[in-house]
């Protein structure tokens, strides 16, 4: 770089340590003042080459490097790869484990929005509704370690079939949980939204397109912020999700807020998700006798799929690829968060740096997913 | 139309067209035109002889149904799409920077996920693993890769 005193920019190194990057990702900012002229997200600190470990083991075993790509929302990661995984082996799962499966990977998904929420109320300056985020969530990690054993990586469901059946205590605490819930949701989406500063921190900020949002192959909570209605539970229903009443919260004002509202609506949607489950939840055995243990190992594949679920995040693809022996021959992982954070350079031009940590926190980044 | 797909069906029955390298530009430029504006994945499978590419798309308008394209490559080249798809800058990069594909008329093809220098491609089937690379700091502050642990300390 020629002398900073000639230059009219200014080149800046944020992260990869960095409070307001949520875990490793390094920005090159280029600045003029403190106008952010260009940035450059670079990633990969984290990099573990989860599909070539995948390669090298059984199919069932492949799960827990899932668990550890989207640490905070680990069941729906898990979900993600048995759908693809599934059919790849024709492997059908009992009534109840589909039930089952969505009561979980729900209940995933309202901690993982919580722990946004707190994340980015920490990027602006708010430090009391982490406090109140936190004590929800670990409610629900509760409740995941009485019915997993584990409070993040759970390994919970196998394929074929989930690691232990709810009984009836469980349901039961799952329902007072969600009777108190949404008093305690409502009283956190005020702390927020009751907040001059947070508005004007976030309003008419970061404003994406939807034409430039779909280029971008963005979805999620962040394309659905933008105007466009895509949410794979509907568009292409897995488990048993087209027998679940729910609806699809968007948002027209494509800003920052709009994401904000939204992710709060989706929680308020998973709520009445997993009570309708609840109510459902048919009777049967928990795995199919075709995985059970003995026999996992030697389930083998053959062929290409490629199976689309909503993660926390977004559209969570895995492309799987089987060659008939007991080991999956390529193993693909579209990460929701890596599609989501390439458009932050787009977003990013011409805004101050404090307006960029909103952005940037707004796409809801988890580092494990992004490097995979 | 001026070139030839075959069109399949894949193991859990989407629809699959399949092309030669030379016109995928051209097919994927009047899928768009169609109202595939949605690309969900390049993924790139390493067959030892051959590298397939396949790409997922979406057509919004139609609730996201999906198209899976496929091509291949003996020699490690590939028209590159970005210009046609701004997410595939980035997929392009990662299959580069695992697969060793290399996209033509790709605007920034760089490694993204592993760092510059790095020897070899990880998810080829016939890439080393017991070779262990070390990141390290030159003087200047730039990371470079080498296989001696202590080099550079």
């Amino acid at each position: 770089m020629e002398s900073n005193l000639t230059n009219k920019y200014i080149e800046l190194n944020m992260g990869p340590q960095h409070p307001s990057t949520h875990g490793v990702l390094r920005l090159k900012l280029t600045l003029d003042g403190e106008t952010v002229k260009k940035v450059e997200p670079v990633i990969g600190y984290l990099h573990r080459n989860a599909e070539k470990i995948c390669e090298l083991d059984f199919y069932c075993d492949a799960l827990i490097y899932f668990d550890r790509m989207d640490y905070v929302g680990a069941m729906n990661m898990e979900l993600g790869y048995l759908e693809a995984a599934e059919k790849l082996l024709n492997i059908e799962p009992p009534e109840r484990v589909k039930w089952i499966r969505v009561i979980m990977a729900e209940l995933n998904r309202i901690a993982s929005h919580l722990v946004w929420a707190g994340a980015f109320g920490l990027d602006l300056g708010m430090l009391t509704p982490f406090f109140y985020v936190f004590e929800e969530r670990e409610k629900i990690l509760n409740l995941f370690t009485e019915i997993t054993g584990s409070r993040q990586e759970t390994n919970y469901m196998s394929i074929g079939g989930v690691y232990q059946d709810f009984n009836d205590k469980i349901i039961f605490k799952i329902k007072e949980f969600l009777n108190e819930f949404p008093k305690k949701l409502d009283e956190v989406y005020n702390l927020f939204v009751k907040n001059d500063v947070f508005i004007s921190r976030t309003k008419n900020i970061g404003i994406l397109e939807p034409e430039v949002a779909l280029s971008y192959g963005v979805t999620g909570p962040m394309l659905r912020a933008s105007g466009i209605p895509y949410d794979v539970r509907k568009d292409e229903p897995y488990l048993v999700y087209d027998k679940i009443n729910f609806t699809v919260p968007i948002s027209k004002k494509k800003d920052v807020l709009a994401r904000f509202i939204v992710r709060f609506e989706e929680m308020r949607q998973s709520v009445k998700i997993i009570q309708q489950a609840l109510d459902k939840l048919p009777d049967g055995p928990f795995f199919n006798p075709k995985a059970k243990k003995s026999l996992m190992i030697r389930l083998r594949g053959e062929g290409d799929v490629y199976a689309r679920t909503e993660s926390t995040k977004g559209e969570f693809g895995v492309y799987i690829v089987g060659d008939g022996s007991v080991k999956p021959y390529r193993v693909h992982v579209r990460s929701p968060a890596f599609k989501n954070l390439s458009v932050l350079p787009y977003l990013s031009r011409d805004v101050l740096i404090a307006d960029m940590v909103a952005i940037s926190g707004s796409i809801d980044l988890v580092f494990g997913e992004v490097d995979r | 139309m001026a070139y030839e797909i075959k069109e399949e069906k894949s193991k859990d029955g989407r629809k699959v067209y399949r092309i030669d390298r030379d016109h995928l530009v051209e097919l994927m430029n009047d899928l768009k035109k169609e109202g595939y504006d949605h690309l969900s994945l390049i993924s790139a499978v390493d067959f030892r002889d051959r590298i397939e590419v396949v790409y997922h798309l979406e057509k919004s308008s139609d609730n996201f149904s999906m198209l899976v394209v496929k091509t291949e490559t003996k020699d490690n080249h590939m028209p590159s799409v970005a210009s046609i798809w701004e997410s595939a800058n980035w997929d392009e990069r990662e299959q580069y920077d695992m697969m060793g594909v290399i996209f033509d008329g790709h605007p920034d093809l760089r490694r993204i996920l592993l760092p510059e220098g790095w020897n070899g491609y990880p998810l080829r089937k016939d890439y080393d693993m017991s070779k262990v690379q070390y990141v390290n700091m030159d003087e200047e502050g730039n990371d470079y890769v080498s296989f001696d642990p202590g080099d550079g300390w």
